[in-house]
């Protein structure tokens, strides 16, 4: 099976479907609902309900067709079979399983391998090819499991609480707000979130994860409290003067210079991407001949394959694409 | 082996790390140095300074970036490439390195006192090889966050906002000895570690001022720019010279000359020490060397030959004369002067440098009224070839080894420029999603010449903010760099001009920073080709003046 990539996406034109794409185009497929994957004019978007239904609340304006396909179920496209697998990333995030000529393709999209803290769980399907992302590709990343980040979480606030400050947490709009502050609910902590979290709060509810006293960001109430906020916020809060403490939950987080760059004193680093053990444990358990690494550390993590014995390499215009992300600080 | 271990060390460093309120750090310190027994105490202590030897021991490690990369790669067995990524994407080598070992270390225990050995054991090793063997046993066997901070102690800095000032406080608060006198007694020893033990023991009084031990540098803190200063009457002007800081310790016609590094560097001045021998009494005398010449200080780069060397020859003596710029007096006849405000220890030092010649000079002092007249005396400083003026607040004690402050630096920009942004292109790594390089333009007529290119000095929300702008702006792609259109407006500080046939404009700036995003104006708003013209004509004279002898 052919694959093309370009500075605009990813291409299978065998079928003409583009993965991601950063291009108007005729039938896409969103991995997930992050801005940087799920965005452009298509005639056709294909993704899982979860994915769909955000786009659909950030999108209104478009008018594609939204196909879904749930995580297990398959659907036709022009000769191929696509099948939208488990991924453990954002709720939602699937990896697609390509099936056509024989050959089987996987697609990860953005995808960690240990349990997130609300979604499903990634299953690994064996596949001849894979495109993976490598946002955390290099050996200097260790991410913590889900018990620790929850664990750790909570002790922040309850440690912020009991001093008489409160605790900012500066996660992103989609996915990581919504989890530190399923986490602080769960753990009995009155919660605030920021306008941008709490907006995509009801996916989650309907999915079944509660959000017992949550509350809405109110600039008066704030005293008490547990605050989760988009990063970008925190110069708003910082410069008000009250004793707000804060804590970075990224992977980026893995490294002490996020502690210059964010402003955060406690650093927790969880993400919902995979850190570089679970890269590799996901390349060597999917028994691809082949793989493509895209995102991130793109070339340095498929060199790394390559001294593995693995056949791995780093399309050039697919590690250089340049987009927005929410992953970022 | 039993006692205090790293990896204690190294949780308490990060909780030091992980709060950045001082007491907090203080008081973690604190809490842990009470339960450790004397010896422990005095590793602890100084290990908590970022040091392996006391500061006045002239013991150095000599153990260099590379031989550290190279027993990384050895114990993980990744490629110098993959290797030399990751340590640029941390920053900082010795959480690197330690960020590698995970999983490729025992996790056994590893004492404070062994640490010690090691590094006695890496100081006596001559050879790379050697130093190498007893880095990578450590990286085996020694837990990963353990080898962190053992590691942050060969690079001489741990990095976790823990100042020496407030290790002097820790060791107060776990020893019950007041703060002053712990400041006081580590000030005149130099030797942290024997001054945490003398306060457990109530014994600080008895810890002497010791000379021909070097004491850290008073250092300044950099002034951006003179609108950040307030009250402008309340400070005393130095010119900032072009040379090497130096302490010159002096004693009945023994005299060493240390260096900001705390290294003696007494043997290639001869002429100063012929000269300092002959001050009358003890004292320890804060200054500057540089090359001097028809009464005016030389360009660095002759003066660099003088310090190429171990020994000097009479001719490169004559050649290229050097002079002791002497600014402060930290130490005369028996009596420490660090709390003396700046003006009494300035009359002690001009009653000890009366009627002295060259090579022995007084900085000269200057007070303004007002920000205008310390742009004037600025401008006469560079006038003389200096790099600006140091700032000094009336009635400050002298405070070894911090940048409080107290001392501001107003040396370069040479000068700042608005420019527009004509191409941005992607970072790597974390920022390889953002466009965080641009490349920037002057006007010249109704069309726009890049002038130069730097990374991005913003804030991560201002680059997320721009790079949505940019891809809006965008006319042309070339792989990772996006050609815009010219409407984002940045200020620009830079070192100097210089000439460029990589640039269409003819001139490049050199080191250019970005100093903000001026939203406020607009492409036309900008500086022109002209005024970069002008700045090179006016660099040029300067080195010019610089260069020759005065009539």
């Amino acid at each position: 099976m052919e694959v093309r990539y370009g500075e605009d996406g990813i291409h299978l034109p065998a079928i003409d479907l583009w993965l991601d794409p950063d291009r108007d185009c005729d039938t896409a497929w969103f991995s997930h609902a992050h801005a940087d994957h799920a965005r452009g004019s298509h005639r056709q978007v294909l993704g899982t309900p979860e994915t769909l239904a955000i786009h659909r609340l950030r999108h209104p304006e478009e008018r594609c067709a939204r196909r879904e396909v749930p995580h297990g179920a398959t659907v036709e496209h022009r000769g191929a079979r696509l099948t939208a697998v488990p991924a453990s990333h954002i709720l939602g995030a699937a990896q697609l399983l390509v099936e056509h000529g024989g050959e089987r393709l996987i697609y990860t999209g953005d995808i960690k391998l240990r349990p997130p803290l609300c979604g499903t769980e990634t299953e690994i399907v064996p596949c001849d090819r894979l495109i993976v992302e490598s946002t955390f590709g290099l050996p200097i990343f260790h991410l913590l499991g889900r018990d620790e980040a929850r664990r750790r979480i909570v002790a922040f606030a309850r440690g912020c609480l009991d001093e008489g400050e409160i605790p900012v947490f500066l996660g992103y709009a989609l996915g990581r707000g919504q989890e530190i502050a399923h986490v602080l609910c769960a753990a009995g902590i009155p919660t605030m979130v920021h306008g941008s979290i709490g907006r995509l709060v009801p996916f989650y509810e309907a999915a079944g994860y509660a959000f017992p006293g949550l509350e809405p960001w109110d600039r008066e109430r704030t005293a008490g409290r547990a605050l989760v906020v988009v990063p970008g916020f925190r110069n708003v809060l910082a410069a008000s003067g009250k004793g707000y403490r804060f804590a970075y939950v990224s992977g980026w987080a893995a490294l002490a210079n996020a502690r210059a760059r964010t402003g955060a004193e406690e650093l927790i680093p969880w993400s919902d991407h995979a850190d570089f053990d679970e890269l590799v444990e996901i390349v060597e358990r999917s028994g691809a001949a082949h793989v493509d690494v895209v995102h991130g550390y793109a070339e340095a993590f498929a060199r790394i394959l390559r001294q593995r014995g693995h056949d791995a390499f780093a399309p050039r215009e697919a590690a250089a694409r340049t987009v927005e992300t929410e992953e970022l600080p | 082996m039993s006692g205090a271990q790293m990896l204690d060390l190294a949780r308490v460093c990060e909780r030091v790390a992980a709060n950045a309120s001082r007491l907090r750090k203080v008081t973690i310190v604190a809490d842990w140095l009470r339960g450790l027994d004397d010896e422990d105490l005095a590793r602890a202590a100084l290990f908590l300074t970022g040091s392996a030897f006391p500061r006045h021991d002239p013991r150095r490690l000599s153990v260099g970036h590379a031989t550290l990369r190279d027993a990384a790669i050895a114990v993980t067995g990744w490629d110098l490439e993959t290797v030399r990524l990751c340590l640029r994407e941390v920053g900082d080598t010795a959480e690197g390195i330690s960020l590698l070992l995970v999983g490729h270390a025992a996790c056994l225990p590893f004492s404070l006192a062994e640490a010690e050995e090691d590094f006695e054991r890496l100081e006596r090793a001559r050879k790379t090889a050697e130093k190498r063997a007893i880095l990578e046993e450590r990286f085996r066997t020694a837990h990963p966050l353990a080898t962190r901070y053992f590691l942050k102690v060969i690079t001489g800095e741990l990095r976790i906002g823990l100042q020496e000032k407030q290790v002097e406080e820790a060791i107060a608060a776990a020893t019950g000895a007041p703060k002053q006198a712990v400041r006081n007694a580590n000030n005149r020893a130099g030797d942290i570690a024997r001054v945490a033990l003398a306060a457990r023991r109530g014994t600080l009084d008895a810890i002497e001022a010791t000379l021909f031990h070097p004491m850290d540098f008073m250092l300044a803190k950099p002034l951006d720019s003179l609108d950040e200063l307030t009250e402008p009457d309340a400070w005393i002007l130095e010119d900032k010279f072009d040379g090497i800081r130096a302490q010159a310790h002096v004693e009945q016609g023994r005299v060493r000359i240390f260096s900001r590094g705390l290294e003696d560097v007494t043997e290639p001045f001869p002429e100063l020490v012929e000269a300092l021998e002959r001050l009358p009494g003890s004292a320890v005398i804060d200054g500057e060397i540089l090359g001097w010449q028809y009464e005016r200080a030389l360009p660095f780069v002759f003066f660099q030959q003088r310090l190429a060397r171990k020994k000097v020859s009479e001719a490169l003596v004559r050649e290229v004369p050097v002079a002791f710029v002497a600014y402060d007096l930290l130490y005369r006849d028996g009596e420490l002067l660090l709390d003396r405000p700046l003006e009494a220890r300035r009359r002690a030092l001009e009653a000890l440098f009366a009627g002295r010649e060259p090579p022995l000079l007084l900085a000269e002092q200057r007070t303004a009224r007002d920000l205008d007249e310390i742009d004037a005396i600025f401008h006469e400083a560079r006038g003389r070839a200096n790099e600006g003026l140091v700032l000094k607040r009336r009635g400050s004690p002298y405070e070894p080894g911090r940048r409080s402050g107290l001392w501001r630096k107003l040396k370069r920009p040479f000068g700042t420029l608005d420019v527009v942004v004509t191409a941005a292109e992607q970072g790597h790594g974390r920022r390889a999603t953002v466009l965080s390089d641009y490349t920037f333009a002057v006007r010249e007529g109704d069309r726009f010449v890049n002038v130069g290119k730097a990374y991005s000095g913003l804030t991560d929300e201002e680059i997320r903010e721009l790079s949505r702008i940019f891809r809006r702006i965008q006319i042309q792609r070339f792989g990772r760099v996006l050609v815009v259109e010219p409407r984002v407006v940045l200020e620009v500080a830079f070192d100097g001009v210089q000439k460029s046939a990589r640039h269409k404009s003819g001139y490049a700036l050199r080191f250019p920073r970005i100093l903000r995003w001026r939203k406020d104006k607009t492409a036309e708003e900008i500086d022109t080709l002209d005024r970069v013209r002008e700045l090179y004509e006016h660099s040029l004279r300067v080195l010019e003046e610089a260069a020759a002898p005065q009539g």
